[in-house]
């Protein structure tokens, strides 16, 4: 073959793979660079609280005697003639569609904790015996931040699982939501199937009524996507930051503002704060995960000028390690300020960086170190084989059990071949107070709403330590921890 | 007295857009109570950290004008060599624990010439007189190839920091303070520009600037034309990983937040207009305050969140417009001529619309499924994914008239298709029924047009790279300020609704197929006709010579307004069908640039002058089923490693390739085809004639850069038809040449 035909098949070879490479992806530009504070994880009325007996707190659970998922005691395995009951539940195993965010080639990787904790969580469930008497089988799906690879995960769902669990995608189209609501069962009846994501971003996705997450969600539904909404923000901690500085907290704010969804979660936040009269804004920016250290110098100049006494992050770490990194380069007296982050600085890059010691965060379920007040948080770091996974494998794990608890639940009520996608999806409706022994606050998933819940850490000497409440395994549940703030997020953000 | 002159022209430009800037400052400073206030202190900071800002986008600039001013070729590679770099440097010094001196030695002073030296070598000396187009989208492929090696030698999904030089230390100088790395580069990039331009003055930077203008002359003249475009990459690279170690610290280490700043460096480059070192850097420095201003005082909240980012991109499209243009290139006319080739007749293209037609009927079907499609289910992911291909490839159609015939380049296909999406979404899908006519696209091209043809009345004196450019820029305006806006109608959750053809409602996702591949087939039969029509003829007549066309009476700028018409309607109709396809389309990610340019890539791989190539589509979508599936089958390793390595670098090795195949794979596969068609004898003797002509020897440099042998002595006389008898006295003859040649 001369060397022109063989360049002429190249040509033919990689025009063919092109597609995987550009169409189907994501340039640097769309990937979220920054992401927004995550809402935490809802609970109206914690389960191990007594009816009609409002707690604060939720009780530490004993770690010995935490279980992790429901078993049923009857062995319901014993003697059963299996079946094929539903698409994606054979007489051998049950699958599951986890779908997330992480092939593009620039930023790969970007929700790969949704895909490792649902896998960990597979995985632990088949070494104790299965589930529904059949082992899970976990497919996975790359959205790769494309809208219409989010359409195809649920078609693929669809076509092979019986729910889909753990999941994160940005962009959930229409067309996605349809499948979702509508996809045929093994009948052809139009049942759709359960999602129980990691967390839901996409207001659609978030408003559809086969989507339960533990997370909650922080908007009124349904919503067209721009315009006046209701959101809850989430103001736990900042009760207690104004005890600490021990004056009202006025100071700066980082919004997320690479893309509007990312703005439109992290504007209720303060504003909330600011209705609440917690927090008074003393400057707003919004910042790109693109932006130079340098330009934070502003950030601190606007901080100086102002004399704030809180600088709140509603962005990713990285924003929060480049504000502290400046604020030390100008001279700032970082001791007079209240460094406050979220979810997202809730990361072994940041806990290892010398310059971020000392900031605040409000995490909504217990955290890593305190592995030895649950069993399942236990069992889940051993799962994932590490001590401090992506934040985001903590949420998926935890949709898991909830939709094992579902499937036992159906078990239970029509035994090993009860299961069907409509069953499924009617017994994750009924999820009303998990809290998987005390390691999230308890969430009730018909309801859709934020988590009151937090515990309050400090990062101190490269570890998190725990600041509120005092007690290990507790989590500070007060109704007061949310309030709700009605406008258009997008329009309130001034760049 | 030129560099004064350049000042005052490109300072006045500058003068007028800051006022400008500065009157809306204040104005929106009153408006937004949320913004600090115009004390010393907050200004003193913007103009600090905005001057060390603009002293990291001059290393990069001056590295693109270093290369451009001595090779010719304008570099898009520049910001991901130094991306590389700055990864090997954090390898060095922070992983292994080297210390920086040496660390930057065997970075700057080692690798990166290496690498310099290994892109002239490998691919940028054969480009020398390649059309602009083939450099640039080399350059952009080596570009990608490089990105992704990085991400995939150093796993980017892992946060990793590059501490910056003396940590937070500074100097106080008042209302701020400095960083040591700050001020290290703000000297470095004076001292860089203050280098390069003594260097300029040098023997070899005067043999640097002939070699670019006329390489064999200045060949004849004793330079090395060699050495000094070697010399130039290396230089560039060398200023790549200078840029790259500066800028890292400040962000987090990532391929492609390292690579964001290159319309930032294009801005500034051209803001020297492609040529002074100094105008670079002040541009750089000019870029970097009114950034650092327009953040800290200038906020675009609520419908304008994603304006700010439009500062680049407004400069770079401004300089654009502002540069001084060569004149026509009258005496290079036969050079640039391109081939007269045989144009497909328009049977021969019907009858490949029918070919195409039925081979998408029976792959959509499930009749072709090679073994690996399930119809139930993957079908329709298939499906899925078809459509949107298939309508982007109708939109690299757009690029075929526009860039493959009238030469006008073009980064900016799916601006236009954005531009399409928009006026359907705004008027056809406005009303209530659930499907609307397919004749609104003929509206939406009609519409589409008149953008074109304005994009063609303000940069209709534009060619070449600066053409390029300031598609680059308006792509990036578009994306910025219209796309987000809540008018275009992106931000809301929209739907795109089915189309109906004569009553019938084509629902499904086939039936959407079938319709697209329709219109493909229509459209490239009309094409063919557009080519053999008078407008087509005066297409490529243009592309040949503009100043030949004008001498015979075609008005240029009538001409450039019509192509840039008839491209921006097909581009705005297939962006309507992209939003259909897509169900649904994003304000910030699917009408950007970084769409546009792999259009662009692809075609250019295909063949911009062939409408066949925007079918290369379909094999992408076959190869990508064929890997995920082949994935999920349980594929043996080896196997699905080719299929990751092809994924990854596939693009990035097809646009380097064209170094050795400028015309496309739709040229040359038609070329070593069109034989076997059982009408085609013209191609057959072709064929035979160029297997002919293969055997003979070449001329190439012979009596240049290379001494001439006796064989090749030889061998010329014979092809001028010498008699074989005086061969002997040839020899003899040939060797005297010979030696005073190479002595010469």
């Amino acid at each position: 073959m001369t060397r022109k035909k063989l360049f002429g098949a190249l040509c033919v070879l990689t025009l063919t793979v092109a597609a995987c490479g550009r169409d189907s992806t994501s340039s640097p530009d769309e990937a979220p660079a920054t992401t927004a504070a995550p809402a935490a994880t809802p609970a109206p009325e914690p389960a191990t609280t007594p009816a009609g007996e409002p707690s604060d707190t939720t009780p530490a659970p004993e770690a010995a005697t935490t279980e992790a998922a429901p078993v049923t005691e009857a062995d319901p395995c014993a003697g059963a003639a299996l079946e094929e009951t539903e698409i994606g539940v054979s007489a051998d195993t049950i699958t599951v569609l986890v779908m997330a965010d992480t092939g593009s080639e620039l930023a790969p990787g970007l929700f790969q904790g949704s895909i490792d904790g649902t896998k960990a969580w597979a995985d632990n469930v088949n070494a104790n015996g299965g589930l529904a008497c059949r082992q899970v089988e976990v497919l996975t799906w790359d959205s790769k931040i494309d809208p219409n690879e989010g359409t195809n995960g649920y078609l693929e769902a669809c076509a092979k699982a019986v729910a889909m669990v753990g999941s994160t995608t940005l962009f959930i189209p229409p067309e996605a939501i349809a499948s979702l609501e509508t996809c045929p069962d093994k009948t052809g009846a139009p049942s759709g199937f359960a999602d129980i994501p990691e967390r839901a971003v996409d207001s659609l996705h978030q408003c559809s009524k086969n989507v339960f997450t533990l997370a909650g969600i922080n908007g009124s539904c349904p919503y067209g996507g721009t315009g006046e909404r209701t959101y809850q923000s989430f103001v736990g901690p900042f009760a207690k930051y104004t005890e600490i500085a021990g004056e009202p907290l006025h100071g700066i704010y980082l919004t997320p503002s690479d893309l509007p969804s990312t703005i439109a979660s992290s504007m209720p936040t303060i504003r909330g704060l600011n209705q609440a009269g917690l927090v008074a804004s003393d400057a707003e920016f919004g910042v790109s995960g693109r932006a130079e250290q340098a330009t934070y110098a502003e950030y601190v100049a606007a901080m100086k000028s102002s004399g704030s006494n809180i600088a709140l992050n509603g962005s990713n770490d990285q924003a929060m390690i480049k504000l502290r990194t400046e604020a030390k380069a100008q001279g700032l007296d970082e001791s007079k300020v209240l460094w406050a982050c979220s979810l997202a600085c809730y990361t072994d890059a940041f806990r290892k960086d010398a310059n971020v010691a000392g900031s605040y965060l409000g995490l909504p379920f217990l955290p890593f170190e305190e592995r030895d007040q649950n069993a399942d948080l236990d069992g889940f770091l051993t799962a994932v084989g590490s001590d401090f996974p992506q934040s985001w494998s903590v949420l998926a794990w935890n949709s898991g059990r909830v939709f094992e608890q579902a499937v036992n639940a159906v078990v239970a009520a029509d035994g090993p071949n009860g299961i069907t996608r409509a069953r499924v999806l009617e017994e994750v409706a009924k999820v009303t107070a998990f809290d998987n022994g005390g390691w999230l606050g308890t969430v009730d998933l018909s309801k859709k709403a934020i988590s009151p819940c937090f515990v309050l850490l400090q990062l101190k000497d490269g570890a998190y330590n725990r600041i509120y409440p005092e007690a290990k395994g507790e989590l500070d549940c007060s109704g007061e921890n949310t309030t709700t703030w009605t406008g258009d997020s997008l329009a309130e953000f001034k760049g | 007295m030129k560099l004064v002159q350049r000042l005052r022209s490109t300072l006045g430009l500058s003068i007028g857009l800051f006022v400008v800037l500065a009157a809306y400052v204040v104005y929106n400073g009153r408006q937004a109570p949320k913004l600090p206030g115009f004390t010393i202190e907050n200004i003193a900071t913007a103009l600090f950290t905005g001057l060390a800002i603009g002293a990291l986008y001059a290393l990069y600039a001056t590295g693109i004008v270093v290369v451009y001013t001595t090779t010719g070729i304008f570099n898009f590679s520049q910001a991901a060599v130094a991306a590389f770099c700055a990864y090997l440097y954090w390898q060095l010094r922070v992983d292994w624990h080297w210390a920086a001196p040496p660390a930057l030695a065997l970075v700057i002073l080692v690798v990166a010439p290496l690498i310099g030296l290994v892109l002239d070598r490998l691919i940028m000396r054969k480009l020398e007189d390649a059309p602009v187009v083939i450099q640039l989208l080399v350059t952009v492929g080596v570009m990608y190839f490089i990105l992704i090696a990085t991400g995939q030698i150093w796993e980017s999904d892992t946060s990793r920091k590059l501490p910056a030089f003396y940590g937070t230390k500074s100097i106080d100088l008042g209302p701020i303070n400095l960083t040591y790395h700050r001020a290290i580069v703000l000297i470095v990039a004076i001292i860089v520009a203050v280098a390069l331009r003594l260097l300029f003055r040098s023997r070899l930077g005067v043999a640097m600037r002939a070699v670019v203008d006329n390489r064999s002359l200045a060949a004849l003249t004793g330079a090395k034309p060699n050495i000094v475009s070697s010399a130039a990459w290396a230089i560039g690279s060398v200023l790549a990983a200078i840029a790259g170690i500066m800028i890292a610290p400040e962000l987090e280490l990532d391929p492609s937040n390292l690579n964001a700043v290159l319309v930032f460096a294009f801005a500034a480059a051209v803001f020297g207009q492609l040529r002074s070192l100094p105008m670079a850097l002040v541009g750089a420095l000019l870029l970097g305050v009114g950034r650092q201003f327009q953040i800290s005082f200038l906020k675009f909240g609520g419908d304008w969140t994603f304006a700010r980012d439009g500062l680049a991109p407004i400069v770079l499209l401004l300089a654009v417009l502002a540069l001084p243009q060569s004149r026509l290139q009258v005496g290079r006319v036969a050079r640039n001529l391109k081939p007269i080739e045989r144009t497909s007749k328009v049977w021969e293209t019907a009858l490949g619309g029918v070919v195409l037609i039925v081979l998408f009927l029976a792959l959509s079907g499930g009749w072709l499924n090679f073994g690996i499609w399930d119809p139930a289910s993957w079908n329709q992911i298939a499906l899925n994914r078809a459509n949107p291909a298939l309508a982007t490839a109708f939109i690299g159609m757009s690029l075929v008239p526009l860039t493959g015939w009238a030469g006008q380049l073009n980064f900016a296909p799916m601006a236009f298709a954005g531009w399409g999406a928009y006026l359907h979404l705004r008027f056809a899908l406005a009303g209530d029924g659930p499907t609307v006519s397919i004749w609104w696209l003929v509206l939406v091209g009609v519409l589409s047009a008149p953008l074109g043809a304005l994009v063609a009345l303000v940069a209709g004196r534009l060619r070449g790279l600066y053409l390029a450019l300031a598609s680059i820029a308006f792509t990036e305006l578009m994306a910025k300020l219209f796309f987000p806006h809540p008018a275009a109608g992106f931000r809301d959750i929209n739907k795109f609704k089915p189309f109906d053809v004569f009553g019938v409602d084509l629902t499904t996702r086939r039936q959407f197929l079938m319709l697209l591949v329709v219109l493909l087939a229509i459209f490239m039969v009309l094409l063919t006709m557009l080519r053999q029509s008078r407008y087509g003829r005066r297409w490529m007549a243009l592309n040949n010579s503009e100043a030949a066309s004008a001498t015979v009476g075609v008005s240029v700028a009538s001409t450039k307004v019509v192509v840039y018409a008839v491209s921006a309607a097909m581009a705005g109709i297939g962006g309507a069908l992209f939003g259909t396809a897509s169900g649904t389309v994003a304000a910030t990610s699917t009408f950007i640039l970084d769409k546009s340019i792999p259009i662009v890539l692809l075609m250019a791989i295909g063949g911009m002058a062939y409408p066949i190539a925007a079918l290369f589509t379909m094999f992408q979508l076959m190869f990508l089923a064929l890997g995920e599936r082949l994935e999920q089958a349980g594929a043996p390793g080896w196997l699905l490693g080719i299929l990751t390595f092809l994924r990854l670098f596939g693009p990035g090795l097809g646009a380097i390739g064209m170094v050795a195949n400028q015309r496309g794979a739709a040229f040359e596969t038609g070329r070593q085809n069109a034989r076997y068609l059982p009408w085609r004898k013209d191609a057959k003797e072709d064929y035979a004639a160029a297997r002919a002509k293969r055997r003979e020897p070449e001329i190439g440099e012979l009596g240049l850069s290379q001494a001439f042998s006796v064989a090749d002595v030889v061998a010329i006389e014979r092809r001028l038809g010498v008699a074989d008898d005086l061969a002997a006295h040839g020899v003899a003859r040939a060797q005297g040449v010979g030696v005073v040649v190479a002595g010469g």
